[in-house]
Parts: structure tokens; sequence; C-alpha cells
């Protein structure tokens, strides 16, 4: 593809959209408590050491996108569910005396039912 | 992969204090670096995951001592190298090029 002088503002101010219009059924919904799988490629992932075994809940299906850990290494778009998750601070780090959350965008591949 | 990139939780980097008017550009070749990464991308020499995996994988202590557009400027060397657009041979050649005519 050749990129031509009026498709540059496009592409500097709002990227290529990972979206991929395809029907995958998701694993989970809104609401859904989820543990985050405990996993150490050695591959590209974009689940971050500091999340893995930890439970958080999702709280926005974002649709169908790319996976990075696939679309990095030459292996297709491996289209999948995303999600918003929140996790507290608490459940992160450890205490009780937070009331801070981090919310971080996960592939329906990184999850898994948390145990009730 | 668990790189140097994934700092999440880590202690003692210091306090994040970014400039109040922090510039786009802190060096003019910044500017020429974001630039490449259009042409690149469109023309499909690679795709943004490929590109953040080769920051990744950059040497640790070199990725902590480079600047954002430097780590930018080393993904497009290892991508091109890797993927064969250029050959290291070339990519030497005309960094001695530029060095000779400074």
């Amino acid at each position: 593809m050749a990129v031509t002088k009026d498709m540059v503002p496009v592409i500097v101010k709002t990227g290529a959209s990972a979206r991929v219009a395809e029907d995958v059924s998701a694993s989970f919904k809104v609401g859904d408590k989820v543990r985050a799988k405990n996993f150490n490629p050695t591959t590209h992932t974009r689940l971050p050491r500091y999340i893995r075994g930890k439970v958080g809940t999702i709280i926005m299906d974002h649709g169908v996108f790319a996976t990075p850990d696939a679309m990095a290494h030459g292996l297709g778009e491996h289209p999948q569910h995303l999600y918003n998750v929140v996790f507290t601070a608490n459940e992160l780090w450890g205490g009780n005396a937070s009331k801070d959350t981090v919310s971080i965008d996960l592939w329906d591949d990184y999850l898994e039912k948390a145990g009730v | 992969m668990n790189g140097i990139h994934d700092l999440g939780g880590m202690h003692g980097m210091g306090p994040i204090a970014p400039p109040a008017q922090e510039p786009v550009f802190a060096h003019e070749w910044e500017r020429r670096a974001f630039a490449l990464f259009v042409p690149l991308f469109g023309a499909g020499c690679f795709n943004v995951d490929e590109f953040r995996h080769s920051i990744e994988r950059m040497a640790p202590a070199e990725y902590l001592e480079g600047s954002y557009y430097e780590h930018w400027l080393h993904a497009f060397e290892t991508l091109l190298c890797e993927k064969g657009y250029i050959t290291a041979a070339e990519l030497d050649a005309r960094i001695a090029q530029m060095k000779g005519a400074n």
C-alpha cells in the first residue's frame, strides 16, 4: 500500500485500528470476575507481569480485535474479544488501604473464569 | 516477553515529573524519526505489534538509557534489517557517511 499525502494526517492522528470485522464468540461478559493467566511467553504479549494471576472485573467488551501476540510474529490476526478489566490496587499490590484501581485492556486468551 | 519494558510495579525509577511545557520533539532528528513511521508502516514493512516487540527486545541497559525516539529508531533499524529491506552493511555505511558529513 502506497501512502498518499491525504492519508498522512489520518494515520498520524488516529493510527490504524486493530478492530476486526469478524463474528467471534466472547468467553466473558461485562461484570464477570476473571483471573489473568500466569504465562511467561518469550514472545510478544500485552499482558503485563503485575497482572498475571490477579483477579479483576470486566467492565467493558470492546468487541473483536486482532491479537498482538500473534500479529507480532507473523501468525495472522487471531481475532478475539478485547475487554477492559479493572483490578483493585489492593489485589495487585497487597494491603487493604488503597481505593485506587487499574483498568487495563486484555484479550480473551489472557483470561480465565475466576473461581468463586 | 518478560523484558525491561514491563516496568509496572518496579521501585527506584524516580518520580514521573514531565515538564509543564514539554516540546513534542526534543531534537530536530526526532521529528524525522517520527515521520519515518507512517511510510514504513503504510508500505507494510512492519505492523505496530512487530514494532513494539522490536523495542522490547532491546538490550535492557540500552533500553533504559534510550529516549523515546531512540527506541523508535532502534525499531526501524532492527525490523528493516531483519526483514531484508536493508542490510546491516548498508546501515553501517550510511551511518559512517553521515558521521563523515558532520
